[in-house]
């Protein structure tokens, strides 16, 4: 967990884990941190706090939505789900990620 | 998707909002909850991965980072970070505003009063001016009325007609007959009805009142499209023969006052002018009838009830050609034009004088216009036109000055607050965030005189109509307060605030932190905001010259007014009416009533003196009739009629108008002994020169054989106003008089008229029933009422002025007293290098002169340009008087140079080495 290992966020990227992450099933805060570093093989690191801003900010426009409840451990947490708006956007942003790293793949690629 | 995003935006997002910003504490409870929830987890995997606790704790509050922070961004999340500064800045604008309470007051003050005073007397001349009638699409209405060249033929008229402005006169009324023939005519407009306003004696719910009524033809109502909101309205049926339609409608304001609103009241009956009418219906509230939203007739009768309850002469008005007096109205015919309706009416106007009246050689014919009837008759406006517009002209100059005031203060307190923005700035607010802050303070500070102007304006739109109507007489006049021109006065003065809050505010961010809080670069911008502040002083100081020159010219005609000699005694005079129905008293009875009232009053006790006279004094009322002594001829080239009264025997001994030559009237002058008249002495030098009058014979009136002697001669009196000189006059006794009609009663007391009222109604109540005196006033609120017009100006420039001379002061020892702190550096180097305290006084005292004496001169010379305008307003006073001019100017230099006293002395009290250290 080295600050050097971290892999850099694009900017607006974390909007478009979180949707990931919760669309397969609602999480509270703790548990989205870890499902995206799970299934990033761990190499992506988020810093700890600056979930929570970006959470409040998608529930806010109505992407995700929260409720509180029990966690693993019978503690109160926080659970956040998809929206039908989430899910939409979800696909959307997808759609243009795919769209943006096919074009920036095929400029990389190219030879001269 | 582009809807979803929209219905997130405009209902889901600030739903949201709303919800975080409400339950504020539930949110930051949860916040917390979460993070600590979050920190638990972190914390139990990192002992599970092995560290101790200590150790994972501290890991875990590592890679959560700074938690206010992140709790700042989630609030930003929700967009809340803006409304939590702009508490945070409303705090803290209330917290400056309370520190300097001076400077509040003063401004929120200024502010309030420009608002409140432009709200209400706009909203009054608006009313006056611009006000519709409240009827349903009252544009359609259009009012006839005629344009004769002086000779036209028409000679008998009741009701209003005036010089036109391209010469010859125009009026609105019409007779009766050329009525029915435009109306029976009529294929240009939609069908003319017709209505008459005049004041009757009503007996309403067992009380004797005057009431406004309304006469109006069946048609009026449909006409109109009004409704009433109790039983039927006036209608066709109703004026099916002349003399018939015992039938009335009240306004929903006598509904009120006499009735209580109550559903009863329709078949109930009232009697007016002796004649017993049926209620049938209650008007709407807010309507006034046609003639004009500022009267309020109170009853509306069918006009073919004219000749019986309000006779004029011994002919029936309905059937009398050649007097002209009803107004008529119509709504317009959609598709045909103004000018083509007036042209085909004009025609026919034409072509029904001819048939009705007998038109002599020489004499042309009106011609028909047609004019917007939106306004009823426009009575009000001729009237108030010149002084709603000059007391728009005073209320635009008490905004400016207000506005002035305001940059004046806000400017100075900006240039103040300059190093507290630097260090702010230094401290790392952002630019935008400083102006926020500011902009706030603006807007409070602007709240709280909008607040003020609102109260002000709503209390102050029924003061104005109060002073310029007079007490006696009810008139409800109608002023809504109106939201538009509040708005309009509000926004111009909040504007200024904002523009001049925040201009020193923008100047300030936009500085180098460094070099505003360096000393020399300060001295560079205050410099420049001091030129700024003294032409807002010198301008403020200018209208304030104004003011005060425009209050002494309304202060002396006031005085000059008040000092005119009358010729009588106006004090302990006490004034009423009485209107003797013509019907009831006719053939003399009126003449026998008068006298038993006369001496029903004079024993009443407490009363000194009574007398009569048909025309009051100073009231604008006037009556002449020829006057031709013996051996003059009628001749139609000469003007041979003279000013009359018909008076009472103790006229001239309970008015104190002393006789010059001869007797004057007394118990030998009766109904059946010689007639005899009294002249006064303009009237003597007038129509006897070089010869004694005492004796002569003079025939009275016209036509019918009226010869008098006169028997004696009186000082001269004024007439009917007091601008006007002593016109020649004579007097009749009513004794002697075939018929007397209203008349009024004076009575010389010196007790309270509120004593007297009850005693002077049973005398008149045991006489006749019915009969109700009205307008009771005393002879010095009769000749106050004739001024008011003057006095409500006199005491708004007077209070204009006095608040300008205030907020000239403040704004005048406000720059000198910081162009004073300013330069403290500079005046203890004069006092070390050998300056005398008397010098530096003199110094700041001269800079305010030159200031002062700027504004005064460019005031006077507005002052000039500007009260040539009221110049008809103004009695025994020029405009230019240069007495007042040279006292307003005075008067403000002393203003100033008082004002800046305090500075001056502070400044010529410096300590040399106290000022050198100070900065």
């Amino acid at each position: 967990m080295a600050p050097d290992k971290q892999q850099d966020l694009l900017q607006g990227t974390l909007d478009l884990l979180i949707l990931k992450a919760v669309s397969l099933g609602p999480l509270h805060g703790y548990g989205v941190l870890l499902r995206i570093q799970q299934i990033s093989g761990e190499e992506l690191v988020i810093q700890q706090g600056s979930l929570y801003p970006a959470l409040y900010r998608l529930e806010h426009r109505g992407a995700i939505t929260s409720e509180w409840g029990e966690s693993e451990n019978n503690r109160r947490a926080k659970y956040y789900s998809l929206t039908d708006l989430g899910r939409a956007r979800l696909g959307e942003e997808t759609e243009r990620w795919n769209r943006m790293s096919g074009i920036i793949n095929g400029i990389l690629s190219a030879t001269p | 998707m582009s809807l979803r995003a929209l219905f997130v935006r405009v209902i889901s997002q600030p739903r949201s909002w709303m919800r975080a910003a409400l339950g504020r504490e539930r949110l930051e409870t949860e916040m917390d909850a979460e993070l600590a929830s979050h920190l638990e987890q972190l914390i139990g995997d990192l002992v599970r991965a092995g560290h101790s606790p200590a150790e994972a704790a501290r890991r875990a509050r590592v890679a959560m980072g700074p938690m206010l922070v992140h709790k700042e961004e989630m609030r930003a999340s929700l967009g809340l970070k803006w409304w939590d500064e702009l508490g945070a800045d409303l705090k803290y604008g209330l917290r400056i505003l309370r520190k300097s309470p001076g400077f509040t007051a003063i401004a929120a003050g200024s502010l309030a009063l420009a608002i409140g005073a432009n709200t209400a007397i706009f909203s009054i001349a608006k009313s006056l001016l611009y006000d519709r009638l409240g009827v349903p699409h009252p544009e359609q209405l259009r009012l006839l009325s005629w344009h004769g060249d002086g000779n036209q033929a028409v000679h008998g008229m009741w009701g209003d007609f005036d010089d036109a402005p391209e010469g010859g006169m125009v009026s609105n009324i019409f007779s009766y007959p050329v009525y029915l023939d435009l109306r029976a005519q009529n294929r240009s407009l939609q069908d003319l009805f017709a209505f008459k306003n005049d004041g009757m004696n009503a007996t309403v719910a067992g009380q004797a009142q005057r009431v406004q009524t309304e006469m109006v033809s069946g048609n009026y109502y449909a006409g109109l499209g009004v409704r009433s909101q109790l039983g039927r309205a006036i209608q066709p049926s109703d004026e099916t023969e002349y003399g018939a339609g015992t039938v009335a409608v009240i306004s929903d304001g006598l509904w009120e006052r006499a009735y209580g609103r109550s559903p009863a009241v329709l078949g109930q009956t009232i009697t007016l002018n002796q004649s017993v009418m049926t209620i049938v219906g209650v008007n709407p509230r807010g309507f006034t009838g046609a003639k004009g939203v500022q009267v309020s007739p109170e009853v509306f009768v069918p006009i073919t009830m004219l000749p019986v309850i309000d006779p004029k002469g011994d002919k029936s008005l309905l059937e009398d050609p050649d007097t002209w007096w009803v107004n008529i109205m119509a709504r317009a015919k959609p598709g045909v034009d103004d000018t083509q309706a007036q042209a085909v009416l004009s025609s026919q106007l034409e072509a029904d004088v001819r048939a009705t009246m007998q038109v002599k050689p020489g004499e042309t014919m009106p011609h028909l216009v047609l004019s917007d009837g939106s306004r009823g008759l426009h009575a009000a406006e001729g009237m108030f036109k010149k002084p709603v517009a000059v007391l728009m002209a005073l209320t635009g100059f008490v905004l400016l000055l207000a506005c002035a005031n305001i940059a004046n203060l806000l400017l100075a307190r900006g240039a103040r607050r300059q190093r507290e923005m630097s260090v702010r700035l230094a401290l790392g607010a952002g630019r935008v965030r400083v102006l926020r802050q500011l902009l706030t303070e603006s807007l409070l500070l602007a709240g709280i005189g909008g607040l003020g102007g609102l109260l002000l304006g709503y209390a102050g739109r029924n003061l104005l109509p109060a002073l310029m109507s007079n007490g006696w007489e009810r008139n409800e006049f109608n002023v809504h307060f109106d939201w538009g021109i509040f708005a309009f006065a509000a926004s111009v003065t909040l504007v200024t605030g904002l523009l001049f809050g925040l201009a020193p505010a923008w100047l300030a961010a936009r500085a180098e932190v460094s070099s505003s809080l360096k000393e020399a670069a300060q001295t560079t911008t205050r410099r420049r905001r001091g030129v700024a502040g003294k032409f807002l002083v010198a301008f403020q100081i200018a209208l304030s010259t104004l003011l005060v020159v425009g209050a002494g010219l309304f202060l002396r005609t006031v005085f000059s007014l008040n000092s005119i000699d009358l010729g009588f005694r106006a004090d302990h005079l006490l004034l009423f009416e009485v209107h003797p129905p013509a019907r009831r008293y006719a053939g003399g009875k009126d003449v026998e009533l008068d006298a038993r009232l006369e001496e029903g009053f004079a024993a009443i006790p407490g009363v000194e003196a009574v007398t009569a006279a048909t025309t009051p004094y100073i009231a604008e009322t006037m009556g002449n009739d020829f006057f031709l002594p013996e051996g003059e001829k009628q001749d139609d080239q000469k003007d041979q009629a003279e000013f009359f009264n018909v008076v009472g025997n103790g006229f001239f001994n309970t008015m104190g108008i002393p006789m010059v030559a001869g007797r004057p009237f007394g118990v030998e002058d009766a109904a059946t002994s010689q007639k005899v008249i009294v002249i006064n002495q303009s009237l003597a030098r007038k129509r006897f020169p070089n010869e004694n009058p005492i004796g002569k014979m003079v025939k009275i009136g016209f036509g019918e054989e009226n010869q008098a002697r006169i028997v004696g001669i009186c000082r001269d009196t004024l007439y009917a106003s007091l601008r006007e000189p002593a016109p020649p006059q004579f007097f009749a006794p009513y004794r002697q008089q075939k018929h007397v009609g209203g008349i009024t009663f004076m009575i010389r007391t010196r007790l309270a008229s509120a004593r007297l009222v009850a005693s002077f109604r049973d005398v008149v109540q045991k006489q006749d029933r019915d009969l109700p005196i009205i307008n009771i006033r005393t002879q010095q609120e009769q000749i106050d009422a004739t001024m008011q017009q003057e006095r409500m100006f006199a005491a708004l420039t007077t209070g204009f002025g006095v608040l300008a001379l205030a907020l000239a002061c403040v704004g005048i020892y406000g720059i000198m007293a910081y162009s004073v702190a300013n330069r403290t550096n500079e005046i203890g180097i004069r006092l070390a290098l050998g300056a005398q305290p008397g010098q530096v006084r003199r110094m700041i005292l001269r800079e305010s002169g030159w200031l002062a004496s700027a504004g005064v001169v460019v005031g006077v010379a507005a002052a000039l340009a500007l009260t040539r305008l009221v110049k008809s307003m103004l009695y025994g006073v020029q405009p230019w008087d240069p007495a007042t001019l040279v006292a307003g100017g005075l008067l403000l230099l002393a203003v100033a140079l008082a004002a800046s006293w305090i500075p001056a002395r502070r400044a010529a009290g410096v300590q040399p080495m106290d000022a050198l250290r100070h900065e």
